[in-house]
């Protein structure tokens, strides 16, 4: 417990200093618990996602490192390694392949690379992992990107 | 003491912002290292990680995997101080967990050997012949001792090895020394003899020889300083809490906060405590 709030804090005192390092990634703690953060990240360029801000959220548990945060999208998301009603990410690192050399600011980076390399063999979303694994590259990212539209570009006007 | 803090703050200014534990994020506590991949982490940190792996596998693991580079590494390595270090096995076995007890017996030997040579005189031991007199908390202490720098539980047949050596080497050096005494004609004897006759420090270095050959195979880089740690506890003459007190007293860690080196006042309040068994052995040889 002590431990993980520790590091934690560590983790909050690098996050402020590199803020301006990696403009793709706003990571914000939650004001009165350390054990929960929310993060912004940007869609990579060249995917459907491009252009759209996507809201994760982190619950943190006591035994951080040594166990892994729960992540999950907040925002609306078409992909096939995601959940498309809870948000939940299918990703080795947050599962047994967890290291704790991993933090809260690189998993979101792992994250971001999952965006724009999805793994249509382990699908979350069925739907979306079947436009891909039946080649229809088309289908898949006129979806990808409606929903980017809709869910994680802020309205004009 | 004092020069374990002075350690951990070098380590801290220079590792804090270049070089944090990849774990905690902090600066390195004991150091150690995969033996494969040389990676570095906090000792506590590593162990605990190897020990969440191992928790999720059926069996006991051999290896660990680095969390920072996937290589499987067979071992920890800490405790190193520059002549020695130790080894941490993945696949020891890992039902024993050190008592409190054990890890104050641990800090010891991470202390400069010699904290205590001025309140346990070793080499008094040896000329009062302190040895006739037996100590009945040995096994119970070599017990813990060795437990404490094997981290095994079932260490008996190693403790009665090594104390079965320090009994019959102290027997040995008493059988000589009363056979000495026994003489009726000590004058005649003391002169024919003389070139057999062990000077205190003969005995103590025959002694220390046969204990450091009996427990280096299992102690490894720890025995001087096991052995040292034997003639300490002998010399004192305590059982084992009594030995403990002082021991804390002196490392200043009965109480955080309380000064490491004690005040003149304490000192003296101590000194009494501790009983100097002197043998008089006129009468021992008359029987």
């Amino acid at each position: 417990m002590q431990a993980s709030r520790a590091r934690l804090f560590k983790e909050y005192k690098e996050v402020q200093r590199e803020k301006v390092a990696d403009p793709d990634i706003q990571l914000v703690c939650d004001d009165s618990n350390i054990f929960k953060w929310t993060a912004l990240i940007k869609g990579p360029s060249e995917t459907p996602f491009e252009g759209g801000v996507f809201q994760l959220a982190f619950a943190v548990p006591e035994q951080y490192p040594l166990q892994p945060p729960q992540v999950r999208f907040l925002t609306k998301i078409f992909h096939p390694n995601v959940h498309f009603k809870t948000g939940e990410i299918c990703l080795d690192i947050l599962k047994n392949a967890w290291s704790p050399a991993w933090t809260l600011q690189s998993v979101c980076r792992a994250i971001i690379a999952l965006m724009a390399h999805p793994e249509p063999d382990s699908p979350l979303n069925c739907d979306s992992g079947n436009l891909l694994r039946s080649g229809d590259l088309r289908g898949y990212y006129s979806m990808a990107r409606m929903y980017t539209k809709l869910a994680a570009m802020p309205k004009k006007g | 003491m004092e020069q374990l803090n002075v350690n951990k703050n070098t380590s801290s200014s220079s590792s804090e912002d270049s070089n944090p534990c990849p774990i905690c994020l902090g600066p390195i506590i004991q150091d150690s290292y995969l033996d494969k991949c040389f990676h570095k982490f906090c000792y506590n940190c590593i162990l605990r990680w190897t020990k969440v792996v191992a928790h999720k596998q059926s069996c006991l693991p051999t290896s660990v995997k680095c969390p920072l580079c996937k290589t499987e590494n067979l071992s920890i390595i800490h405790g190193y101080d520059g002549s020695s270090f130790q080894k941490h096995y993945i696949n020891q076995d890992s039902g024993f967990i050190l008592s409190k007890d054990h890890k104050y017996r641990l800090q010891c030997y991470y202390t400069e050997p010699g904290f205590l040579n001025d309140i346990f005189d070793v080499l008094r031991y040896w000329k009062s012949h302190k040895y006739l007199q037996p100590n009945r908390w040995l096994q119970s202490w070599l017990r813990r001792e060795i437990q404490a720098l094997m981290q095994e539980e079932d260490v008996d047949i190693i403790m009665h090895h090594i104390h079965g050596l320090i009994h019959s080497s102290l027997t040995r050096v008493s059988i000589i020394f009363v056979s000495e005494l026994a003489c009726l004609n000590p004058a005649f004897f003391r002169h024919e003899q003389k070139g057999q006759t062990k000077t205190p420090e003969a005995k103590q270095r025959e002694f220390q020889e046969s204990i450091s050959d009996a427990a280096r195979p299992f102690l490894a880089a720890r025995t001087d300083r096991f052995v040292n740690e034997v003639e300490l506890f002998l010399a004192s003459g305590l059982n084992i809490e009594a030995y403990d007190a002082v021991c804390m007293q002196r490392l200043g860690w009965s109480a955080p906060g309380v000064t490491t080196e004690p005040t003149e006042g304490e000192l003296a309040e101590h000194r009494p405590v501790i009983p100097y068994l002197y043998i008089f052995y006129e009468s021992d040889c008359s029987d």
